[in-house]
């Protein structure tokens, strides 16, 4: 027993290697087959909460389960199994907004923007098309052009000509760089083998199979990845334009109010839908105007004499936009304090830093506000407000309700996520929150060396998608290229980033406009019949086999078998996926490995023949067959690595299963057929069947 | 069980007749792929994309019929969504709702549907991904050249390199022909691609058996006639390659009979390539080394009878 005890380890090690590697494709198909089960059931229940409870039940009791069961499983290809299918459409009406120059953009221009927009839904002519049509119905007729509103450079050579000529290929090179950019996206992700099609004019239509975390996949398609470095300009210059701003809108409640009495009304309503937060909020800003009230009231004070609470709605009413949020006074020095700032009068420091932070129930009046065309003229030209991408966490930690800081920044950034040639999520060693650190080309380094060079003391923001993730203040000079993005939510968002980053960022936005479940493209019925064929011709090899080779047959049919389970339980492991192509590698394989038992069976049998002893036969012929085994796996070897590596997709798949496949043929054909041999050769026997003519006793 | 007691089969005596059919075999086979060029399938040459949702659920299978008995072939025939909903890609045809619904109007009279949506589609495959395609196959066939060169010799290399080229243009012939004679439906696709190469990757492993065993029975044999020793070798190797064939030819023909219309083409293919394959190594790759050896070489060798009985020489 002990001396054959390497045998029977190498025997029995790789079942239990290929069972321990299966178990999460049997236990997924266990759990999905209850899932499916629950899902029908709650469908028949007689009440949504019946059916919401009996979900619950399910993916309490076995969520998580299904979840790494579904992660570690053999995945199967779109072809065998379908997947996720996602239409994205390129925003390419975006993409002519933006081309456009933002200080002449009107009334005018919106308007063309907004009516392009509409008839695009309905309709698959190229965008820039529909668009000039609605240029010439709405504006060209007010006497506006192209040259009114885009930009050619050269103004000697502007005509009308050269800004479709540029349009238009913008939209190409936006839709192609979009395919690509999403094919590189998906790559990285990991989806093996999907599909990316160009459909129509402007969609991407996508087929992603075995995906598990779809919230994941679709904010990773619709990320536009635009990252910008924008200097902070949060000082006395956008605290007057809020102040003026609250003036504006007083004055315009004033004289509405003389006609009727709705703007306070409706204020009020808003107020009263977020109970908890307007409490706080008021209470800040009673705060907030209690202590600059003593401050300023000897200079002047419009609500002097008044009783608390008429002076609160008396400034409410006053300034209507900045008690939508909170703004905090920094002044400059060391160990200076943050200091609630009201806006009484417009005497700000001209000195330090202003802060401001806002309740998230206010963020849509707040962007409606500062969406109107009479405040946008307001706002200084070279700036734009932007929030910050995560509620700040000590508010949400304190009183659970989400808070954003938002930021002036300067319109036009300093650096943009061109100049990010690599990046790599990591956690902060000091805080331990998540982060993505980026290298830069040395273009991109020489530029960020002299930016924070010149901005030292300043705060940079780092902003993604219009969302400020991070406003550090520079502290030295950067030289190298290196930075970091921090103020991700968890670990997979920061992993999310790395992709989108590496990929590059999309012209132009994309959307998902659709996004459905496929079943497999070879569709139900023939992987019904395909399984069914695939069986019963199994069951014939096995047959031929022993009948050819009799119990040497059995050994054979063994290897194979143990071979099939290993290639499978091995693209499990590497997160193969298996389509057609693979299962045609995998047959390839099969034969190969039938092939390499028939070579030794037939090598044993003419030593046999010879009139050799069992023992020896057996020696000699694994011995006479190894060469020739080895060279037809090695040339096959080399050829599915050359198309490993080279080929995509469903080339990739039927040289990775039959990549494995030789290996496991090698392995089974040579060392697990050769140990059963043997084991039963050692138990004394004299006597073993290949299927010669006649038995040789020796 | 044993096929043969002792095969001592001439196959390179008429090396030259079999020289003639493959010529004419690959020759013709890459004349008729000019002449009338593959039926490319949805994924090289794009086409059209329906959703289709039905009242009543009904199965793919019978969906698929009524499509195909209607002439549109080689369609993909999906679940999408729902219970009822299908996507259904097929070539580019003007029209291609009016069209599906005209013929499920016609033959499925009792079942409601309606269209949700059409589109077009660009090919999956594009020219580009083919190029890649071809170039690394290319490649691989090089890589072989230049193992079997080094584990042989090189005109093994070359011979196993030509086996390549001449099974897979043999199969297209055979492809071609049985799609134009309306024998079976076969549309160029993503699937037909891996059946070739598998094709490819039989060729070599059939041809390098044979091969080995020549270069064995060479040092085995020494001073024997080359052509008698390959006869030897083809003869010695013959029931290893019936097995192996066998047992392959068995799965492929399962899949061919009940695997269902869309896995038909993949196993046919295959199915042809692995007897083109079996042909080759069988009575094409040995006589070509001999022909190498003879006339480029300029080798004497003695014609092999098969008659003689001294032709297989006594265990050395």
């Amino acid at each position: 027993m002990k001396k054959h005890i390497g045998k029977i380890l190498l025997i029995v090690v790789p079942i239990i290697a290929a069972i321990a590697l299966l178990y999460p494709t049997y236990e997924s198909n266990r759990i999905g087959k209850i899932k499916s089960e629950v899902e029908r059931l709650a469908k028949k229940d007689s009440t949504s909460a019946d059916s919401l409870a009996r979900i619950e039940r399910f993916e309490k009791q076995y969520g998580e389960d299904l979840e790494s069961a579904n992660n570690n499983r053999v995945k199967l290809g779109l072809d065998l199994r379908g997947g996720m299918y996602v239409t994205l459409e390129v925003d390419v009406v975006r993409l002519i907004d933006e081309s456009a120059q933002r200080e002449t953009k009107d009334e005018l221009f919106v308007q063309v923007i907004e009516a392009t927009r509409t008839e695009t839904q309905n309709n698959d002519d190229p965008v820039i098309d529909i668009f000039l049509k609605k240029f010439d119905k709405i504006a060209r007729v007010k006497g506006k052009s192209l040259l009114s509103y885009f930009d050619v450079g050269d103004l000697r050579e502007a005509s009308e000509e050269k800004i479709i000529e540029r349009l238009k290929d913008n939209e190409k090179s936006a839709i192609d760089q979009a395919l690509e950019v999403i094919r590189q996206r998906i790559d990285k992700y990991g989806v093996s083998e999907p599909t990316i099609q160009k459909q129509g004019n402007r969609r991407i239509m996508l087929e992603l199979p075995g995906v598990n975390k779809e919230d994941e996949m679709r904010k990773l398609l619709q990320t536009t990845a635009r990252l910008e470095f924008n200097l902070v300009k949060n000082d006395q210059k956008i605290v007057r334009t809020f102040y003026k701003i609250d003036k504006l809108l007083a004055e315009q409640a004033k004289r509405r109010k003389g006609i009727i009495d709705t703007t306070t009304a409706s204020q009020d309503t808003l107020l009263a839908v977020t109970d908890t937060t307007k409490n706080e909020v008021a209470q800040n800003d009673t705060t907030a105007s209690d202590t600059t009230n003593a401050e300023t009231a000897d200079t002047s004070n419009p609500y002097a004499g008044l009783s608390e609470k008429e002076a609160q709605k008396r400034y409410m009413e006053d300034h209507p936009f900045t008690t939508l949020f909170l703004t905090f006074y920094i002044s400059p020095g060391e160990r200076s304090q943050s200091m609630p700032v009201n806006y009484t009068a417009d005497a700000f420091p001209s000195e330090g830093d202003y802060n401001f932070m806002i309740y998230e129930p206010m963020l849509k009046k707040f962007n409606e506000i500062l969406a109107r065309p009479e405040i946008r003229s307001l706002i200084p030209a070279d700036l734009k407000i932007l929030r910050e991408a995560k509620p700040d966490e000590r508010i949400l930690k304190e009183s659970s309700v989400n808070a954003y800081s938002f930021f002036a920044l300067k319109a036009e950034p300093e650096l943009t996520g061109d100049v990010v040639t690599n990046a790599m999520a990591t956690f902060d060693p000091q805080t331990n929150q998540p982060m993505v650190t980026m290298g830069m080309n040395t273009d991109g380094a020489e530029r960020w060396a002299r930016i924070t060079g010149a901005n030292i003391k300043k705060r940079i923001a780092i902003v993604l998608d219009d969302q400020v993730y991070s406003a550090p203040t520079v502290q030295v000079k950067i030289t190298g290229g290196n930075s970091q993005i921090t103020g991700m939510a968890d670990a997979d968002e920061a992993h999310l980033l790395e992709i989108v980053l590496k990929a590059g960022a999309l012209k132009a936005p994309v959307q998902i406009i659709e996004e459905r479940v496929v079943g497999p493209s070879l569709g139900e019925d023939s992987i019904r019949s395909g399984l069914t064929a695939l069986g019963i011709a199994a069951l014939l090899v096995i047959l031929y086999m022993f009948i050819y080779y009799s119990r040497g047959g059995l050994v054979a049919d063994f290897a194979v078998l143990l071979n099939v389970i290993l290639i499978v339980a091995v693209l499990a492991a590497f997160q193969g996926t298996l389509t057609l192509p693979g299962i045609a590698g995998l047959i390839l394989t099969l034969g190969m490995a039938v092939d390499a038992n028939v070579l030794i069976f037939e090598r044993i049998r003419e030593e046999l023949h010879r009139g050799r002893s069992l023992r020896s036969a057996v020696d000699e012929g694994f011995s006479k067959a190894y060469s020739a085994i080895i060279d037809s796996n090695i040339t096959t070897a080399i050829t599915a690595a050359i198309l490993y590596f080279l080929g995509t997709g469903p080339i990739q798949g039927f040289a990775l299963t039959l990549l494995i496949g030789i290996f496991g043929t090698l392995f089974t054909g040579i060392m697990v057929s050769r140990a059963v041999i043997e084991l039963s050769l050692s138990k004394g026997a004299t006597h073993f069947n290949f299927g010669q003519p006649k038995a040789i006793v020796n | 069980m044993q096929y043969f007691e002792k095969p001592n089969i001439n196959f390179t005596g008429r090396r030259y007749l079999f020289f003639l059919i493959s010529l004419i075999s690959v020759v013709g086979g890459i004349l008729a792929a000019i002449i009338f060029p593959p039926v490319l399938g949805i994924d090289f040459s794009g086409g059209s994309e329906v959703a289709i949702e039905f009242k009543q659920d009904i199965q793919t299978a019978k969906l698929r019929s009524v499509i195909e008995q209607s002439g549109i072939k080689g369609s993909e025939i999906k679940s999408y969504g729902k219970e009822g909903q299908f996507l259904i890609r097929t070539k580019k045809i003007a029209q291609v709702d009016s069209v599906l619904s005209n013929i499920i109007k016609s033959k499925l009279p009792t079942h409601e549907f309606n269209i949700i949506k059409v589109d077009n589609l660009e090919p999956k495959i594009g020219r580009e991904i083919g190029l890649q395609a071809i170039f690394a196959v290319l490649l691989a066939l090089v890589a072989i050249l230049i193992y079997i060169a080094f584990r042989f010799e090189f005109i093994f290399g070359l011979g196993a390199v030509i086996g390549v080229f001449h099974d897979t243009a043999f199969t297209f012939t055979f492809i071609i022909a049985f799609n134009h004679l309306g024998i079976i439906d076969l549309e160029l696709n993503q699937t037909i691609v891996a059946a070739l190469l598998t094709v490819v990757g039989y060729s070599i492993n059939d041809t390098v058996i044979v091969f080995d065993r020549i270069r064995e029975n060479r040092e085995k044999y020494k001073g024997f006639d080359f052509i008698r020793m390959v006869n030897l070798s083809i003869n010695e190797t013959l029931s290893r390659t019936i097995n192996t064939v066998g047992t392959t030819l068995i799965v492929l023909l399962t899949l061919t009979l009940l695997g269902g219309p869309v896995l038909q083409g993949f196993a046919f293919t295959m199915m042809i390539g692995i007897l083109v394959g079996t042909y080759s190594s069988v009575f094409v790759a040995g006589s070509f080394v001999i022909w190498y050896m003879q006339k480029i070489k300029k080798i004497e060798m003695k014609e092999f009878t098969g008659k003689d009985e001294d032709a297989l020489p006594a265990k050395a």
